[in-house]
């Protein structure tokens, strides 16, 4: 069973049809050729899937495609301003080193950017916890989370800190949970 | 998965129409967050989904009113977290849906379906029962309320009726000062299934409730008037799986009364700062 | 080895953390994996495989799967023996492995038959409809269960289920004798990669050969494979080896490619199979480990023997795991000198998923027991831990495994700069608990490398580098290596890897060696360009613009070289041939436990690698932090479950637990020791496996110190570290 879906993508108005039972990121893959979103757990625990939906972040895993029937979706290849042209995120996440292999990258931007919408100033446990839907296998988080906050503060030029020649990173103290 | 058609009715009405046509061919589609999962697994294998989003009566909201709060079908955890009276009344409700998936997850899963998926591990069911939370539950036969402690029945098992779907979760104001806590056992830090979950809340009036899941086919609540709950009667209840891959029964039963006595600790301090 | 004429000094882009090659396609998700990529009229592939850890296959009745329109086949052996002629089995140790299952299935998750349709719906669901009938058989999928007199023997033709033994031993340990005699046995559990890309294959006609697109780490041993079981010449075989979504290890060998190319060429059309998360699982793993170790140490804190028992349980197939086996075992002992050794290790069959090469390569399972047992050691002894690995240290120079390459690091330097960064000798706060543990690896034993540098009229260049970057950022370094050795921009430089029809051999990308031996080939290359320019230019003494112009003048054209980097076979080495070089790793914790529910919240945790030379630095870093977050993984919460049947329980993300951005220590040291004393260009030696070795080691020592908890099995979940402590308190 197929149905028309009309919805806005990166900004754009698109119409097409959809297998009923298909997911927004079969949809956005296979349907719209928007390769960027990636596919992995497809239980919605990796956030490789993740998108924009309706204003919030979502996991397309776990969104039938027939759900974002008449919504607006932003997807990793909506984030640049212009082709050619990177965002401040996107730059960020490339000068502080937060792409290794790069296959949770899309998902991780797409969080990223959402903390930087949902939060003025976000403080590191606030960048973490926005991002904690997001695996990296690479493990790169101290990188992606300085990046974020280096993108919302503006300072995507700023050095590391740097501990004589090591390299240190800081966490907030974790909340022991009660 | 296996293709079913999806539906997307535009009223109450209709929406009951379509659940009693189909039956237990029909699944009610809201967060999706368990539904598309089980899906995709084939533990569940409607012919028909019927999406429940674009009915106005439970579009997301959060409301008070003279006596109850009323959360909507439609109202996501990621709602709940943020709404600033869960936060300054029900705050272990918030507690428990801030700490459900991750950021992605919460704007999706929705309170209700929480309950209705009738997971023994659902975060938020020990802190509803706790606050003595009710379902309104909608069928042919119109409208009526059950208390939550009476909904669930066992592991994905409801005492909704076929053709039924819950509309609203309502939570009594609270009418004295209490002071409640939700804590949980996981495997990880990062967002993880619970092993043990437990809500709980004290009055001045020296009452104390105290609910707790995933160590039993459902969660449970238990209150006392006054004085030392006796924590130890109510645990006897807890009926952790041989079986399960989280958690052994040994160390499940242990931390019941880890995370009672922390609950209670912090839902005392909350009490007295109240 | 050889390689460069002697270390020269790095020019400035050397070091330095130049922005990653392929860093915007993957921020801008225009980076292609190979599940991004479709050919015209592609079929869908989906395995078949059953619900039992082993059977016989008595008979596969695809009709309802073919009735179902848009089904172009269902595939079994039967299909591949009529192409071929009989079943061809594959691997690279041993050709053990069919292309597909026949007669029995050896391990839950062993495919038995591979659909094709028109759609990945269609696939998926005729799949289903697949009716084998089977006869499930006895299987053995534990170290104990294989090793028993009456256990079901995985392989035909075999007496046992030890596939092979690796014994190395020096001085003489039956009659060594020590003051103090540490003796445990230590677990290690399987575990597998989870790269989140999951595998990918593609297969198509191509001409009178095929075309294979694979998210394979080493593209032309694939190549080779494909050729033997296809009967094809090397040059009819097109591996493409799109950058792998992480790899670790998991992507080293032929696993599916076999099949989809048998499948591609009966069906005249290309197929392709995505891996499912969950059929990753069944398709890659680490090996399970049980070690036991027997220590002398003397009073003085010398040491005495180290005698080692090590039992890796492999999987159904041998893949590379007895390799592994052999490889990690060889220097279980650890960066010390022992005056006395001898470590025995076995490669056990099981009806378990293969296992296969994973980063550290069957050295993480043996330094687990091994550094624990010397922390036991120094803890009986009343020495501090630190002081007790000081103390046998091997030196620069050191032969501290006898027939092999002597120590080639600075060691010290690091494991004293490992307890600078922790504070090891500073009042410890209260309730924490710190623990230091070393790790070491050997790099390559052999190699080839090939690279073909091309510099262009208008003194840009193209570096073609059949190194996979899989992540650890392969092309970056030696787009600077060629722009430095050339002296052009980095930005100049574009890096062609990942096409066996292009690019010319590597042997493989794997053991940390890129950096050294393609990187010594890159810069060879480079440097004979260079030559070549100097000398058409009529001299050297102006930029390279200048120079180009000069050189190619009027015509234009290209300078190109081809450079080499071999490190031979030693048939008589144990291990096919000595260390290229050594990763060494010290490693420190400092954590809490929370005694009542078995949490452990690491507050700091510092690694210092011993690179020779960074090349990028920041990429060095990254591998490090990743390699340490990743060894936390196995540490604290990792594990496959399996049922009383060897069936896997918790496969897929819900229930097999990595870490997330909320699991990471509260403060991450990292540094790195570089002394210039590695074979690779500028002294550099490999890195990237190094900081995940002692992390397990580490913590557990810091647990213990925190608590007097001894744990000998991972993880170190909260459940177990829970148990551990009833267990002291006597409940």
């Amino acid at each position: 069973m197929t149905m028309r879906i009309n919805l806005t993508l990166n900004g754009r108005p698109r119409t097409f049809s959809v297998q009923e039972h298909h997911t927004l990121l079969d949809a956005l893959r296979d349907d719209l050729g928007l390769t960027g979103t990636k596919e992995c757990c497809l239980v919605g625990e990796c956030g490789a899937c993740t998108v924009r939906l309706n204003d919030r972040i979502v996991d397309s895993c776990l969104v039938l495609a027939a759900e974002a029937d008449g919504g607006d979706v932003v997807t990793v290849e909506g984030l640049a301003p212009e082709p050619g042209r990177l965002s401040p995120l996107q730059s960020a996440f490339l000068e502080k080193g937060a792409v290794q292999c790069g296959f949770c990258i899309p998902g991780q931007l797409m969080a990223g950017d959402d903390i930087l919408r949902r939060y003025e100033h976000p403080t590191r446990h606030d960048i973490e916890e926005g991002l904690a839907g997001n695996l990296c296998r690479c493990a790169c988080y101290y990188q992606i989370v300085e990046a974020v906050e280096a993108a919302a503060h503006g300072r995507a030029h700023e050095e590391t800190q740097l501990v004589e020649s090591a390299v240190v990173r800081e966490m907030p103290p974790h909340v022991v949970d009660q | 998965m296996r293709a079913f058609a999806y539906v997307r009715p535009g009223t109450l009405d209709e929406a009951v129409a379509l659940l009693n046509e189909y039956g237990s061919d029909a699944r009610v589609l809201a967060g999706g967050t368990d539904l598309i999962i089980r899906l995709r697994d084939r533990t569940l294998t409607p012919s028909v989904v019927v999406d429940i989003k674009r009915i106005p009566e439970l579009a997301p909201s959060i409301e008070r009113g003279d006596r109850l709060l009323r959360i909507s079908a439609g109202t996501t955890m990621t709602d709940v977290c943020s709404d600033s009276i869960i936060l300054e009344s029900f705050p272990a409700l918030a507690e428990a849906a801030s700490v459900i998936g991750s950021v992605q997850i919460r704007n999706r899963a929705t309170l209700v379906g929480n309950q209705t998926n009738a997971s023994p591990a659902a975060d938020t069911a020990p802190t509803l029962l706790v606050y003595g939370a009710t379902l309104v539950v909608v069928g042919l036969h119109g409208e009526r309320r059950v208390a939550l402690d009476d909904f669930f029945v066992r592991s994905g098992v409801t005492t909704m009726q076929p053709g039924e779907l819950v509309t609203a979760i309502e939570i009594p104001l609270p009418s004295a000062p209490q002071g409640s806590a939700f804590t949980r056992r996981t495997r990880r830090r990062g967002h993880d299934l619970a092993s043990v979950t437990l809500a709980a809340a004290v009055g001045r009036d020296g009452s104390t409730r105290l609910a707790y899941g995933s160590v039993g086919p459902r969660p449970l609540v238990f209150s006392s008037d006054r004085g030392e709950p006796p924590l130890e009667t109510w645990f006897a209840s807890a009926r952790p799986s041989p079986t399960s891959m989280r958690a052994s029964p040994e160390y499940r039963t242990a931390m019941l009364r880890v995370l009672a006595h922390r609950a209670l600790a912090t839902a005392r301090a909350r009490l007295a700062a109240a | 080895m050889n390689g460069l004429d002697g270390v020269r000094a790095p020019g400035p882009l050397i070091g330095q953390p130049v922005a990653r090659v392929g860093g915007e396609g993957r921020v801008t998700g225009a980076n292609e994996y190979v599940a991004d990529f479709h050919l015209p009229d592609e079929l869908h592939v989906k395995l078949v495989t059953l619900p039992v850890a082993h059977a016989r296959i008595i008979a596969i009745d695809p009709t309802a799967t073919l009735a179902m329109p848009g089904v172009r086949c269902v595939f079994t052996a039967a299909d591949v023996i009529a192409a071929a002629g009989e079943m061809p089995r594959f691997g690279p140790q041993f050709n053990d492995r069919p292309v597909i299952a026949t007669g029995e299935a050896k391990y839950f998750g062993d495919p038995v038959a591979a659909v094709a349709a028109e759609t990945r719906d269609l696939a998926e669901e005729s799949a289903r409809l697949v009716r084998v009938e089977y006869e499930q058989l006895p299987a053995v999928f534990t170290i104990a269960g294989a090793l028993a007199d009456d256990a079901p023997l995985v392989q035909e033709g075999t007496k046992t289920n030890v596939l092979r033994h690796h014994d190395i031993a020096w001085g003489e340990v039956a009659k060594a004798t020590a003051e103090l005699v540490v003796e445990n046995t230590y677990h290690f559990p399987m575990v597998t990669q989870f790269a989140i890309e999951p595998h990918a294959f593609i297969a198509a006609p191509d001409g009178d050969g095929i075309a294979v697109w694979s998210s394979i780490q080493h593209p032309y041993w694939l190549q080779r494979i494909l050729a033997r079981v296809l009967r094809l010449p090397l040059a009819k075989v097109r591996v493409h080896a799109p950058d792998p979504g992480g790899a670790f290890g998991g992507k080293q060998h032929a696993k599916y490619e076999p099949l989809v190319a048998f499948m591609a060429l009966k069906l005249g059309r290309p197929v392709r199979l995505v891996l499912s998360l969950e059929e990753t699982f069944v398709a890659v793993r680490r090996t399970e480990t049980e070690i036991r170790v027997r220590t002398g140490v003397n009073n003085d804190g010398t040491f005495a023997f180290q005698d080692i028992d090590a039992d890796y349980l492999i999987g159904a197939y041998a893949d590379i795991a007895d390799r592994v086996v052999g490889k990690g075992s060889y220097i279980g002992n650890g960066p010390y000198n022992w005056p006395a050794a001898r470590i025995s290790a076995r490669s056990i069959l099981s009806h378990t998923v293969p296992s296969t090469a994973f980063r550290g390569f069957g050295n993480p399972q043996i330094n687990w027991a091994v550094e624990s047992n010397i922390t036991e050691a120094a803890l009986r002894l009343g020495m501090d831990p630190l002081e007790l690995r000081l103390r046998n240290l091997a030196s620069f120079g050191d032969k501290f495994v006898p027939f092999d390459t002597a120590c080639d690091g600075q060691w010290g330097q690091a494991v004293r700069r490992v307890a600078e960064l922790i504070g090891w000798d500073s009042p410890k706060p209260e309730g924490r608990g710190r623990g230091i543990a070393l790790g070491i690896k050997s790099g390559p034993t052999t190699g080839l490398s090939y690279a073909l540098v091309r510099l262009l009229a208008d003194a840009s260049a193209l570096v073609y580098a059949g190194t996979s970057d899989m992540g650890q950022g392969a092309r970056t370094i030696f787009a600077q290596m060629c722009a430095s050795e050339l002296g052009i921009p980095v930005e100049r430089v574009s890096v062609v890897s990942g096409d066996t029809a292009v690019v010319p051999y590597d042997q493989q990308t794997s053991a940390s060696r890129s950096t050294v031996l393609m990187g010594n080939a890159v810069v060879t290359a480079s440097r004979q360009v260079r030559e070549k320019l100097v000398a058409l230019a009529g001299g050297d003494g102006a930029p390279t613009d200048e120079l180009v112009r000069r050189a190619l003048g009027r015509m234009g054209g290209e300078i190109s070289a081809m450079g080499e980097a071999r490190k031979d076979a030693q048939p008589d080495h144990p291990l096919g041939g000595s260390a290229a070089f050594f990763e060494f790793n010290a490693t420190a914790v400092e954590l809490s436990v929370d005694v009542e529910t078995g949490d452990i919240t690491v507050h700091k945790h510092a690694t210092v690698s011993d690179v020779g030379r960074s090349i990028n630095r920041l990429q060095v870093t990254m591998q490090d932090e990743g390699a340490a977050i990743m060894g936390l993984g196995h540490t604290i919460m990792e594990h496959y479950i399996f049922d009383a049947d060897g069936r896997i329980r918790n496969l897929g993300a819900i229930d097999y637990r990595i870490p997330t951005s909320m699991d990471l220590p509260e403060e991450m040291l990292s540094d790195t020791i570089e002394n210039g004393d590695g074979p690779g260009p500028y002294g550099a030696k490999g890195m990237s496996e190094g900081a995940l070795l002692p992390v397990a080691s580490a913590v557990a020592a810091a647990v213990r110190d925190a608590t007097g908890v001894v744990v000998r099995d991972l993880p170190l979940s909260p459940e177990n570290v829970w148990h551990a402590l009833r267990q002291r308190d006597g409940q």
